[in-house]
């Protein structure tokens, strides 16, 4: 159970918080980032490529916002919470869903920026016993002119018990 | 630029049913979590440092759940085109382990026609070599018609 009372938890639903600064879509990075997912299509790396289909510079691949994590684009007051001090115990904390919709592709030369709102909280009996507690956030990067490019939802689970499922991914238990 | 890079798929090429042809990541290693970590700054050392993943109570270091989520996401966008979709969702089902092979395929659920082509909804789903399901998800396109089509 999260440190603090679902109630409270649930109050904060609906709050906006500013969670990523001056993320600026490099191509030195976008490289980087489809040479560590292991994607090997030029239109990451070569602007002849990129302009050939359409794009107005090189795109970044689908999920290149989770550079956001990085401290250099998070707000001093932002930690792994998203802005959002739920008291759950960050041990038990697992990801459970990443989704994505795109008005466009972010491109090199972006400078995003992002606000993330709680959108819900709520629990749910784990299959091994113990209440799973969940949230959902919801993050709109926008471009220099304020235009919506994409909107990124995650939901963590506080799991009841240990080894609760699912269990795939702990990523931002404690990293960065 | 090779031809598996190439657009080749419109409006009129899609039906429900369709699967995609299959992406195989091989023999995945701690090289790639490290890798993962230093791209996205996801630096939690349950996925490269043994010991510590020893002391958390873990057999062995595992994945980014989202290391395996980009190796779906790779291949809706290698099977759509990047600029044609407009959402793409993973969940976290299981992990990914060193010496994992990881197959992702694809199969077209629903498409509906739109004044410009076509809305195209596919499953994804990411599994090991023994069969277990790692990451599943699902891409949303937008197909434009064939270019040879649109003067008809």
């Amino acid at each position: 159970m999260p440190s603090k009372p679902i109630s409270e938890l649930q109050s904060k639903v609906g709050e906006t918080v500013k969670t990523v600064n001056g993320l600026r879509v490099e191509a030195g990075k976008v490289e980087e980032f489809a040479n560590a997912i292991g994607d090997e299509n030029p239109l990451f790396r070569d602007e002849d490529v990129a302009k050939a289909e359409g794009y107005d510079a090189i795109p970044a691949p689908l999920t290149f916002t989770r550079v956001a994590y990085f401290d250099r684009y998070r707000p001093d007051d932002v930690d792994e919470g998203l802005g959002f001090n739920l008291g759950f115990d960050q041990e038990r904390v697992l990801h459970g869903e990443q989704a994505y919709e795109y008005e466009r592709p972010a491109v090199v030369g972006d400078v995003l920026s992002g606000e993330t709102t709680l959108t819900d909280v709520y629990q749910r009996e784990g299959r091994r016993g113990g209440e799973m507690t969940f949230a959902v956030y919801v993050t709109e990067f926008r471009d220099e002119d304020d235009d919506l490019v994409l909107t990124e939802r995650v939901t963590r689970i506080e799991t009841g018990v240990a080894d609760e499922e699912p269990d795939a991914d702990r990523d931002e238990v404690d990293g960065a | 630029m090779t031809d598996r890079y190439e657009r080749s798929l419109y409006a009129e090429d899609v039906s429900v049913g369709d699967t995609s042809p299959e992406l195989v990541v091989e023999d995945v290693g701690i090289e790639d979590f490290v890798r993962y970590a230093g791209a996205s700054g996801d630096f939690n050392p349950l996925h490269y440092d043994q010991s510590y993943a020893e002391a958390a109570g873990e057999d062995s270091v595992f994945g980014q759940g989202m290391l395996t989520a980009n190796y779906t996401a790779h291949l809706a966008t290698d099977w759509f085109g990047l600029d044609r979709i407009t959402a793409f969702r993973a969940r976290f089902k299981d992990r990914l382990y060193p010496d994992d092979t990881v197959t992702v395929s694809g199969e077209i659920m629903t498409v509906s026609d739109t004044p410009t082509g076509a809305e195209v909804d596919a499953d994804l789903v990411a599994t090991n070599q023994d069969g277990t399901e790692l990451v599943t998800g699902t891409v949303t396109a937008t197909l434009p018609e064939h270019p040879d089509n649109e003067s008809e």
